[in-house]
């Protein structure tokens, strides 16, 4: 240590003396102190000035910049934390914000502001999470319920599909598939909606689906369509349109309609000549009618005048009238004026046979008729010349048809429609049916000629060769008998005619036992006609039963009076003069409410309450069904 | 070989450290950044960085002030 000394050279701070010891020492302290501030300010806190000096405002000089480089260090390290974790938290926002949900921030840190942060963006974090949890728990309801109506629409008995904007389908379901006759691979994303529809109705197609994404309202959501399937076959839809919401898509559900339009068309047609019989028939009788007074009055002026010249003219107005009438009767043939009076129960094998010999001479060589029976006898209730009338004109129309030559052929069969038969021909009720077919190998028919075949009138033959009549008679004769004709023809191919006339519920009594048609009971017979009376009355009393007859009401009445204990059923004839069958029927009730009754008809009827049986059906059809009612088996 | 080289000469504590987190988002998983600083808590700074982000230093070389920092991205 130096002792205090009074310097002569002006102190240290102005001391010029260069080879002062205590000047050198404190210069080179300064210098240290110089190098440690330097050092310090570059960040380096390492460093301390380790040295004790008497000189109080060295030494403070000394503890001054030990503490200045300690602040600084703390300064630094308070400054590095706040950087680290600034460092981090942003790290760990980018990694959140590029959704790597797995970036977590610490919250260590011993400052509270970056402690918090970390904290902030660790709930932030957390809520995003809870946000993506829903948002998934919607998006996978929202997936159900896409699958559920996929399954809904896939299953659904009606065609869907689903079209983008620019026509291209989106969706079909399986009935589509059936439809079209495309599968869901060929179409989904492939085909457009256009494909589908035939080009005569293309464009308004167009027109509607542009139209239904400008203004909806403007386009028809429900309209009949035409649908175009693989096979180039084109099919009647009824189409239901609606656009999807918040898309530019719409949903099409198609009804293939088809089937019903040609059933719509089959009853117009049917009303259609309906219609034309009806007319016709009412023009023919008027004319009928005048007719008579022409012929008469012909045939009064043949008989007063004696000119033969004269009476020649006459002839030919007679001629004249005569053809008119029988074109008038033709007429009511087809409206069904002309009743079917002489039917009678022929058998269809024998009279088919038969009559062909006849239709081989009509059809000349080059014409070859066959003949497709059944070996089991066919009985049926027919008038024999309407029987005629019908395949003679069917088969002649064939013989045109095959000017070159040919084969016709003539079927028979029995066969039971049901109602699915039904479903498809509307004006055929289900039963039992005998369907008499004749088919040819000639030109065939168009459509148009097929419309129009039965009209009254309507010939494709040559003037003066057809009538145009023909066809229109079967028609009549046929309907005549509650049957139906159907037509089948392919241009080039030839022509089917195939009439079902109706059986009558028979049952095949050839199988039953006759012992248990047998009775002994009494039955009450009230009939006006004595032959029926005497009919019926004789098989009743062969097959065991006590029988009064009774020619009317009156006497019925009279009868059931005086034997209501012993009477078990009355057999009571629907039109009767004086007292009807149903007023019979009334009163024998009102006497005894528990008297079977049976109401005879010449004509099948239905009425309520009633049990009517046909008197052209055979005794033991009546006697079963008497003993159905006995027995209360009906 | 480095994929990258960042030269953070001259630069004071912390900016280095602010500037590679800055510019970190551009580099590839997997790459390899050379990192250049001659501060004196650069060491400190570089080596809390990568803990705190979960990079792995594979080299560091001191040649005077200056530090070569080499990390797996």
């Amino acid at each position: 240590m130096h002792e205090a000394t009074v310097c002569t050279e002006g102190c240290f701070i102005k001391c010029k003396n260069f080879f002062c010891e205590h000047g050198q020492r404190l210069s080179e302290l300064l210098h240290l102190c110089s190098d440690v501030i330097e050092k310090i300010g570059k960040g380096d806190t390492s460093q301390k000035i380790d040295i004790k000096v008497e000189r109080y405002s060295l030494q403070r000089l000394i503890d001054s910049i030990n503490k200045l480089s300690k602040d600084i260090e703390e300064l630094i390290n308070l400054n590095h934390e706040l950087a680290i974790g600034i460092c981090e938290h942003f790290d760990v926002l980018r990694r959140l914000q590029e959704g790597d949900f797995s970036a977590k921030a610490s919250e260590d840190s011993s400052i509270e502001i970056v402690k918090m942060l970390g904290q902030l963006i660790n709930r932030q974090r957390e809520r995003f999470l809870d946000y993506i949890d829903k948002i998934k728990e919607q998006h996978s309801e929202m997936v159900k319920i896409y699958e559920q109506e996929r399954v809904i629409l896939s299953s659904i008995g009606v065609a869907i599909l689903i079209t983008e904007e620019d026509m291209t389908v989106e969706f079909v379901n399986e009935e589509f598939e059936r439809l079209t006759g495309y599968t869901k691979k060929e179409i989904e994303g492939k085909m457009r909606w256009s494909d589908f529809i035939p080009e005569d109705i293309l464009p308004q197609a167009i027109e509607y689906h542009k139209l239904r994404r400008i203004s909806p309202s403007l386009a028809p959501s429900q309209y009949e369509i035409k649908i175009k399937d693989k096979h180039g076959r084109i099919k009647d839809a009824l189409m239901t349109v609606a656009m999807i919401p918040y898309t530019k898509k719409s949903i099409k559900s198609i009804i293939d309609i088809t089937e019903r339009k040609k059933i719509q068309e089959q009853l117009l047609h049917s009303q259609k000549i309906e219609s034309l019989g009806m007319l016709s028939g009412r023009i023919a009788h008027e004319y009928k009618n005048i007719l008579t007074g022409v012929l008469g009055f012909a045939a009064i002026l043949d008989a007063k005048i004696q000119d033969e010249n004269l009476k020649k003219y006459v002839q030919k107005i007679v001629e004249a009238g005569q053809r008119a009438r029988d074109l008038s009767n033709t007429l009511l043939t087809f409206s069904r004026k002309e009743d079917i009076s002489t039917v009678t129960k022929i058998n269809l094998n024998k009279f088919l046979v038969n009559y062909s010999e006849f239709l081989r001479s009509i059809i000349g060589r080059d014409i070859e008729l066959k003949l497709n029976l059944p070996e089991s006898e066919v009985l049926y209730e027919i008038d024999p010349a309407h029987l005629e009338v019908i395949v003679l004109n069917l088969v002649t129309n064939s013989r045109d048809a095959m000017p070159e030559g040919g084969e016709v052929v003539i079927t028979l069969n029995e066969i039971h429609l049901n109602s699915d038969y039904q479903n498809t021909h509307p004006l055929v009720k289900p039963g039992n049916y005998l369907v008499l077919s004749i088919s040819d190998t000639g030109t065939g028919m168009d459509e148009e000629t097929k419309k129009r075949v039965f009209e009254p009138f309507f010939t494709t033959k040559p003037k003066g060769k057809g009538t145009g009549l023909g066809l229109t008679t079967v028609y009549g004769l046929v309907k005549g008998y509650n049957g139906h004709i159907h037509l089948y023809s392919e241009l080039g191919q030839g022509t089917t005619f195939k009439i079902y006339f109706p059986q009558k519920n028979k049952i095949n009594m050839e199988l039953i036992n006759k012992e248990i048609l047998k009775g002994n009971e009494t039955v009450l017979l009230v009939d006006d006609d004595a032959q029926v009376r005497q009919y019926i009355g004789s098989f009743l009393r062969d097959y065991g039963y006590t029988v009064y007859e009774a020619e009317n009401g009156e006497q019925a009445l009279k009868i059931f009076e005086e034997y209501k204990e012993k009477i078990d059923l009355c057999l009571i004839d629907f039109i009767m003069p004086v007292i009807t069958g149903l007023e019979v029927k009334k009163r024998i009730n009102s006497i005894n409410p528990k008297t079977k009754i049976l109401i005879m008809s010449g004509n099948p009827i239905t009425l309520k309450d009633t049990t009517i049986i046909e008197k052209s059906i055979s005794p033991e059809e009546i006697l079963f069904k008497i003993r159905n009612i006995l027995d209360q088996k009906e | 070989m480095a994929d990258r080289l960042l030269d953070y000469s001259g630069l004071k504590c912390p900016y280095p450290i602010l500037k590679l987190s800055v510019q970190y988002p551009q580099f590839k998983e997997g790459e390899i950044v050379e990192v250049i600083g001659d501060c004196p808590t650069f060491e400190k700074d570089i080596k809390a960085w990568c803990q705190k982000l979960g990079k792995t230093i594979i080299n560091l070389e001191k040649h005077g002030l200056k530090i070569k920092v080499t990390i797996r991205i």
